[in-house]
């Protein structure tokens, strides 16, 4: 079947209940989308379908056809990175980084969406991806610093 | 990943330095020997230009730069990167002394082979501080080099020395790049005299919160990991877990696996089965198809550890005395309480994975690991091979915090590989994670304490028990020396000034893997002591950071904990009250020389607890990167309170009951709390970095739990 992967048409086996996550990093090489829990918990394999933050591990391929798929490596704009990469490198927010392609997904669906989150929305979107290392305050400033970044790019 | 840029050849200087001449590409390397005895040294010393170093002879140096024909220094790294930006720390060492600009340093992860072997791992936040003094001399030393090669080329006699260039005083104009100087053909020779090493009030780069040099490719997921490390035409494996903890494998056969298509073999030996497959799903899948027979050992659950570790904790070894604590306490007014911490998993969000391709002549693996020179000698042992002959480069680390020194997965892979004659990736799920993982001990502490008429405590006797941390990495007989595990009692002694003082510490044999959690015994130690001290102060009348500075020594350290307390206190306005229905607990910590002090500020939303905000002061000597530090503090700060709030493994008839986050969940951004952190500099050398900040931070939540309740919780997790 076809999968449509930032912008790029792939022709992947046709076995409809293999989650997506395992045809991205397995299959086609984008290893950017990191597994984490397999059970839709952690958020380490969110990506975006239709512009949404989906768990990849929980997405059957079947559910994809005719679907635009996002990962971490289709965000920047080549070299320009997005907002929300441009903020996490600007606060130094990643420290081991397994969870961040996930973190940095959520958050930029959720400032597509809502451009101007309260501290509780914001809250509200990132709470499902969890950071072992513990870098949460800066996830929370890197959030708004993008939306800020966002605000100054459309200007 | 690979490091082609070898020298041909090394040269051996009389002060243990490696030059390495005619690198590829034309540029110079040099290395220095770690701790090397004269003896060798001078063994060394008579092969002159030889062809080589003696094999007795370390074969690759333990600190390596190169300098490229570009002017680029590559800085051979032998620790591992997992989150703790170490590569930027170190490298921002040697830039300061090799006199470059910081654009111009880059770092390559050094495999087990080399060009720099680090047998120690990278642990026990000592990366930084046993670096610290090596990097710089051998930076220096090249840079004293590369400034008589300039000097001479200019036709100086002094040379100075910026950014990457050595420039003529006289007229800055004349200058030679570093890059330049190494392209020309030239005998290098190491300075005879100590290379001067740069005073600390002229330091351009050490101090400075540098950028790390890892994210540029992290926020692009463009950063490999052992999950993710791929080689044309590998293969997946996954090998059959025991049903409960300490279960033997009695029997094995392939069933149908071999039958499900995308198998493509069932590899059956002593003890062990698994499968080789197209993808990783099909080989878990085949797991179900094979005939397994276990033998079971009897079963048990977390709460028969613990009573083991109760049993046994009046027996330890003594691991601080002074006075006599015993008798003091006979006949007078005795403070008791007992603290105990769970079983806690690392949860690290990358499980264990290892790329092994194993050749018939030579080993090559990709490895999330903290060790990589004890992963191959492990897969050499498992495998039968020479040691040399198996290489493990290891990758980024998707969280290491003690889980990733033993790494199951790469022997698994190893063993896969080898039967199927094809390089073969084992990334363990979750559940394995969970399962099949060593975990942080539980510990129980009992104390007894009394205080005297003006609330000075005059005796304290601590009876401390754990499981393992350290004692599996340890030969038995220096156990048997050691007597109880040193990384069990990690944070266990008292900093204050208690006349009459035992604390014993008795390491407990358990059915379930433990092993090294970030910082060790600490958080669990420092849980039990900062609270049972809070217990003393409160039933004192003493105000907690008032009893705590009363009791510190008249010493170095003593003057640094004053210090660092008072500078948490500050910040938290701990004179001023907190605010309505909010309340504050503090609390105090010393490991690896870095001092930590905390403030936690907790309420209840509702019937759950919170912890607001958290204060933080560390004094680690002196911080080579700030921002780094606090990033580690606060990571630590939100790792340690989801230790505190939430965090146990609990067993179940022999087995683990979580196999996923469902049951085992962590620390959210919902309940991290606000951190403010303060990096304080006491000295002009480095100590830990990566754990200690972490220590207090359990005590500071139960302190402020008691000041809020009145009622003192002596077990984790509270929430």
């Amino acid at each position: 079947m076809e999968l449509t992967i930032n912008g790029q048409r792939y022709t992947v086996a046709d076995e409809p209940a293999r989650p997506l996550l395992y045809v991205l990093r397995d299959e086609l090489g984008l290893t950017g989308t990191k597994f984490g829990c397999g059970a839709g918990i952690c958020g380490a394999c969110t990506v975006h379908v239709n512009g949404v933050a989906t768990r990849s591990c929980q997405t059957m391929i079947a559910t994809l056809a005719g679907a635009q798929v996002t990962t971490i490596e289709g965000l920047a704009d080549g070299e320009q990175l997005h907002p929300v990469q441009q903020a996490f490198l600007e606060l130094q927010v990643p420290q081991c980084g397994w969870c961040m392609s996930g973190q940095m997904m959520a958050a930029a669906a959720l400032l597509a969406e809502n451009p101007n989150p309260t501290h509780e929305e914001m809250i509200a979107a990132m709470r499902y991806n969890y950071c072992r290392c513990g870098s949460y305050a800066r996830i929370a400033r890197a959030v708004m610093r993008a939306a800020e970044l966002m605000k100054e790019g459309a200007a | 990943m690979k490091h082609d840029a070898r020298p041909q050849r090394w040269r051996i200087t009389r002060r243990g330095f490696l030059i390495g001449l005619g690198l590829v590409g034309g540029g110079l390397a040099l290395g220095a020997t770690l701790g090397l005895p004269a003896a060798r040294l001078a063994l060394a010393d008579l092969l002159g230009d030889g062809a080589g170093p003696p094999a007795s002879f370390p074969k690759e140096p333990a600190i390596w730069f190169a300098i490229q024909p570009d002017g680029r220094v590559v800085m051979a790294m032998p620790k591992v990167e997992m989150g703790q930006g170490v590569h930027t720390a170190l490298a921002q060492l040697a830039a300061e002394e090799l006199g470059v600009a910081w654009e111009q340093m880059s770092v390559a992860q050094s495999s087990s082979l080399g060009p720099v072997r680090d047998p120690a791992g990278t642990s026990a936040s000592y990366s930084v501080m046993g670096l610290f003094g090596v990097i710089r001399e051998t930076a220096a030393t090249l840079r004293e080099m590369l400034r008589a090669a300039g000097a001479e080329r200019l036709g100086i006699a002094e040379a100075e020395i910026a950014q990457g260039f050595v420039i003529d005083p006289a007229h800055p104009a004349r200058r030679i790049g570093f890059g330049e100087l190494v392209a020309q053909p030239r005998e290098w020779t190491a300075p005879a005299e100590a290379a001067p090493l740069t005073p600390p009030d002229r330091w351009r780069i050490i101090g400075q919160p540098v950028p790390r040099l890892d994210l540029p490719a992290k926020v692009r997921g463009e950063a490999i990991y052992g999950y993710d490390a791929r080689v044309e035409g590998m293969l997946y494996g996954a090998v059959a877990r025991p049903p409960r903890l300490g279960a033997k494998l009695r029997r094995a056969a392939p069933g149908t696996a071999l039958s499900r298509p995308g198998v493509v073999q069932v590899v059956i030996r002593d003890g062990f089965a698994g499968v080789v497959a197209e993808s990783r799903l099909t080989a878990y899948a085949a797991l179900n198809d094979l005939e397994l027979e276990w033998e079971l050992p009897p079963p048990f659950t977390h709460r028969d550890l613990e009573e083991r570790l109760a049993a046994q904790a009046g027996s330890g070894t003594i691991i601080q005395q002074r006075g006599d604590a015993i008798a003091t306490l006979r006949g007078t007014q005795v403070i008791e309480a007992t603290y105990r911490t769970p079983l806690a998993a690392h949860a690290n969000l990358e499980p264990q994975a290892a790329l092994v391709d194993v050749q018939p002549d030579r080993v090559r693996a990709w490895v999330s690991t903290q060790s990589p020179v004890q992963v191959a000698e492990s897969i050499a042992t498992t495998l039968g091979r020479a040691a040399d002959t198996v290489e493990v480069t290891p990758t980024y680390l998707g969280g290491g915090f003690g889980r990733k020194l033993l790494i199951t997965a790469a022997n698994e892979a190893a063993i896969l590989s080898a039967a199927a004659g094809k390089p073969v990736h084992v990334g363990w799920t979750r559940t394995e994670e969970f399962r099949h993982s060593y975990l942080r001990p539980p510990t129980y502490a009992t104390f007894r304490a009394a205080l005297d008429g003006q609330g000075a405590i005059i005796a304290l006797e601590q009876r401390h028990a754990s499981g393992n941390v350290l004692f599996d990495f340890i030969p038995a007989p220096l156990r048997w020396l050691l007597g109880s595990d040193f990384g069990a009692w990690r944070g266990a002694r008292l900093v204050y000034h208690i006349p009459n003082l035992l604390v014993t510490s008795q390491t407990v044999e358990l059915p379930v893997p433990t092993g090294p959690w970030r910082g060790l015994g600490l958080l669990a130690n420092v849980f039990a002591v900062e609270s049972f001290i809070d217990e003393l102060a409160h039933t004192a009348g003493v105000d907690p950071l008032e009893f705590r500075l009363r009791h510190l020594p008249d010493s170095e350290l003593g003057q640094r904990f004053r210090a660092t307390l008072l500078a948490v206190a500050e910040m938290a306005g701990w004179r001023e009250p907190a605010p309505e229905g909010r309340a504050r607990g503090i609390a105090c910590s010393v490991d690896m020389n870095t001092v930590a002090a905390h403030v936690a500020e907790v309420g209840y939303a509702g019937d759950k607890l919170r912890v607001y905000r958290v204060w933080a002061a560390v004094d680690p000597g002196l911080a080579i990167n700030p921002d780094g530090l606090a990033a580690q503090t606060e990571g630590g700060i939100m790792m340690g309170l989801s230790a505190t709030l939430f965090e146990q493994v609990t067993i179940s008839e022999g087995r683990i009951e979580a196999g996923n986050f469902d049951r085992y969940p962590l620390l959210t951004i919902a309940d991290a709390p606000e951190v403010t952190v303060q990096i304080l500099r006491s000295g002009d050398q480095p100590f830990g970095g990566g754990e200690p900040p972490m220590g207090p931070i359990a005590a500071a939540v139960a302190n402020a739990l008691f000041a809020l309740t009145g009622e003192r919780k002596r077990s984790l997790p509270l929430g």
